[in-house]
């Protein structure tokens, strides 16, 4: 998996290529940890994301979490099977998805 | 150089033998540099020694009469004429004076021959000579070739009339000559030269007994470095080497015990180095070990903790079946395989009263000891709830406000809940972002029933969750699983998938649910081959044969 950070002062958008599993979420979660002081709007581009497992899920949430205290997250160009794991894991209530 | 106690190694050897090359070539530099030396200080010896002798000689001449004497002798080689004059002065009282002198001389000064002559073109004209051999001896007005080693001298002589600076050597019978060619000038004009040939009868005898006197010394030098190189060696290299390798030896083979002949090495330089590093080392490994020990011995007692927390866990799970064996109207059957030593998944299953059973499975988001305890308390907080009363809504919701205190380690768990009326059938599900229930209805094919799922437990607080109302008829089959089963994966890294469970379940859709769980069980094993398990395996299977005593049946 990749991971392409854009900064630009307190907005920060995360692109994410490939599979977000097991594997790669701690890299994905030091990222997120490192980068995400001072950020008030923070999107996450997954147009090229293919896949999120239970684990990717709970850094998302973790995100989620600690952006409702600082700012704004945004889901953005999920695809239809990555919509899908939203819808069924219920995460679709929580997370803030455009469409 | 042998030493009883210490061999000589290869690379004490190795150096005895390049000090013997060194020695060999010094030798050979300081013979080479001294017998020149000696060879140039003895020929300048015997150099001035003739120039000496033909200066005393040209002291004798009355350089008038010299002249006289030499013109004679030139116009008599160049005309024919004088012949009668040469005869006559031959045999005058003054010449053989000075051929007496002259031969006096040569005697006394101990060289081998003194002539005096005048040259012209490539001859020399003799004007007196001393040759101790009588056949060889010149006389006035005689001629002869001028011999090639002094060729060039006694005619630049000649010329310049200053006398031949280099050293005319000339090997003879009798061993190495040097001739001095000195000219007479005489009212501005060279008149005459003297030869002398001096013989340096000593120098090669005096060459051999330098060299022979510098090889001894050389020899007996060498001798003495050998002995005081090999003592050197001995002492200060190869016998404190061979006590740290003895010391090292020793360390191996008698169970680390450290001797203290390592610290006895006090040479001040680096074999003590060596030493003290050996010894560090040595305490270091020691150190080393014991605190190996320490670890491996505390890995082993988690290692056992978690053994037997893994143990407590499974037999948190209700693990006997047949497990409501008085109970005719369902059977079911559940497993789960922790892919670590403490998993995070979990089933359950529960008579709520006599006419309601509580079925639920669950994954904790992670792995290991937190999401074993978080698994804990889930299981607990639920079959409470549950036993208590309430929709699986309200269960959920209690189980997530209690889970989302102080939820530092933001876990959460997936669970699907429902809870069956066992008389009539009928069902009310919760899913909170579980998988999809697999449902067969009589006679029919397992399918998966999609509907939307609510946020998993613990995720976010104040979560409503939303129910879901089936019915199960007699003959129906209810099939529930974790992830560890769809995303059991191959080497290959391809994922076992929903498509492949449902048609494991399908191969006997009749089947009781253990030898349905236990299908689907082998199925995995059989496409993953030898790729390791990375997450719990744990299903559920329910089948419902209604209640034949039952009005409603």
């Amino acid at each position: 998996m990749t991971i392409n950070k854009t900064q630009d002062g307190s907005k920060l958008e995360i692109a994410l290529e490939g599979r977000l599993d097991t594997m790669t979420t701690p890299s994905l979660e030091e990222e997120i940890k490192n980068s995400i002081e001072g950020i008030t709007e923070l999107v996450f581009d997954l147009k090229d994301l293919a896949y999120v497992s239970s684990a990717g899920l709970r850094v998302l949430l973790s995100a989620q979490k600690t952006m409702n205290k600082q700012g704004t997250m945004t889901i953005r160009n999920a695809n239809e099977e990555v919509l899908e794991i939203f819808e069924v894991t219920g995460f679709i209530d929580i997370l803030n998805i455009e469409e | 150089m042998e030493n009883k106690k210490y061999r000589i190694t290869g690379l004490a050897g190795r150096l005895i033998l390049g000090l013997a090359v060194i020695v060999a070539l010094v030798t050979i530099g300081s013979i080479f540099v001294g017998v020149r030396t000696y060879r140039a200080s003895t020929h300048r010896h015997y150099n001035d020694v003739a120039y000496q002798v033909a200066r005393s000689a040209e002291l004798l001449f009355d350089k008038e009469e010299l002249e006289n004497w030499s013109d004679i002798a030139v116009e008599y080689n160049t005309s024919g004429t004088g012949i009668e004059e040469i005869a006559r002065i031959r045999e005058s009282e003054e010449y053989l004076g000075y051929v007496e002198a002259f031969t006096d001389l040569r005697r006394g000064m101990d060289v081998d021959d003194i002539f005096v002559g005048a040259v012209n073109g490539d001859e020399i004209y003799y004007i007196l000579d001393t040759d101790p051999v009588e056949d060889r001896r010149f006389n006035l007005g005689d001629r002869s070739g001028i011999e090639d080693y002094i060729s060039d001298a006694v005619r630049s002589s000649w010329e310049t009339g200053i006398p031949y600076s280099g050293y005319l050597l000339h090997e003879t019978d009798y061993g190495l000559n040097i001739t001095a060619v000195y000219p007479i000038v005489y009212d501005g004009r060279t008149i005459a030269f003297i030869a002398v040939e001096s013989p340096m009868r000593t120098l090669e005898s005096d060459v051999s007994s330098y060299i022979f006197t510098v090889l001894i010394i050389v020899c007996i030098i060498t001798v003495i470095l050998f002995v005081l190189t090999a003592f050197i060696l001995v002492n200060l290299l190869i016998k404190p080497i061979k006590t740290i390798s003895h010391e090292a030896a020793y360390f191996v083979e008698n169970e680390n015990e450290i001797s203290e002949n390592l610290r006895k090495i006090k040479n001040h330089d680096e074999i003590q180095v060596l030493a003290e590093s050996v010894l560090k080392m040595e305490i270091g490994i020691n150190e080393y070990i014991s605190n190996l020990t320490k670890v491996t011995a505390e890995k082993e007692r988690i290692g056992a903790e978690l053994n037997v927390a893994a143990k407590i866990q499974a037999d948190m799970l209700p693990g006997v079946f047949p497990a409501f064996p008085d109970r005719k109207e369902f059977d079911l059957y559940a497993s789960m395989d922790p892919a670590k030593e403490v998993g995070g998944d979990f089933y359950d299953f529960f008579l709520i009263d006599d006419d309601h059973i509580g079925l639920v499975i669950a994954d904790v988001s992670g792995k290991g000891v937190p999401a074993a305890l978080f698994m804990v308390i889930a299981k607990t907080l639920i079959k409470n709830r549950a036993m208590m009363g309430g929709s699986p809504s309200e269960v959920l919701a209690y189980a997530n406000d209690q889970l989302g205190e102080g939820n530092e380690a933001e876990l959460f768990v997936t669970v699907w809940f429902a809870i069956i009326e066992i008389s009539t059938g009928k069902g009310i599900a919760a899913n909170a972002g579980h998988e999809h229930p697999a449902l067969r209805k009589k006679d029919g094919k397992f399918e998966l029933i999609k509907y939307r799922h609510s946020p998993a437990v613990a995720t976010m607080p104040g979560i409503n969750f939303r129910e879901h109302e089936f019915k199960l008829d007699p003959g129906d089959s209810l099939y529930v699983y974790t992830d560890g089963v769809t995303e059991a994966t191959r080497s290959d890294n391809v994922l076992f998938g929903t498509d492949r469970m449902i048609e494991s379940l399908n191969k006997n859709p009749d089947a009781d649910p253990e030898s349905m769980l236990d299908t689907v069980r082998a199925d995995i094993d059989e496409f993953v081959g030898d790729a390791p398990q990375f997450d719990d395996i744990t299903m559920l299977g329910f089948k419902y044969m209604g209640s034949e005593e039952s009005p409603l049946a």
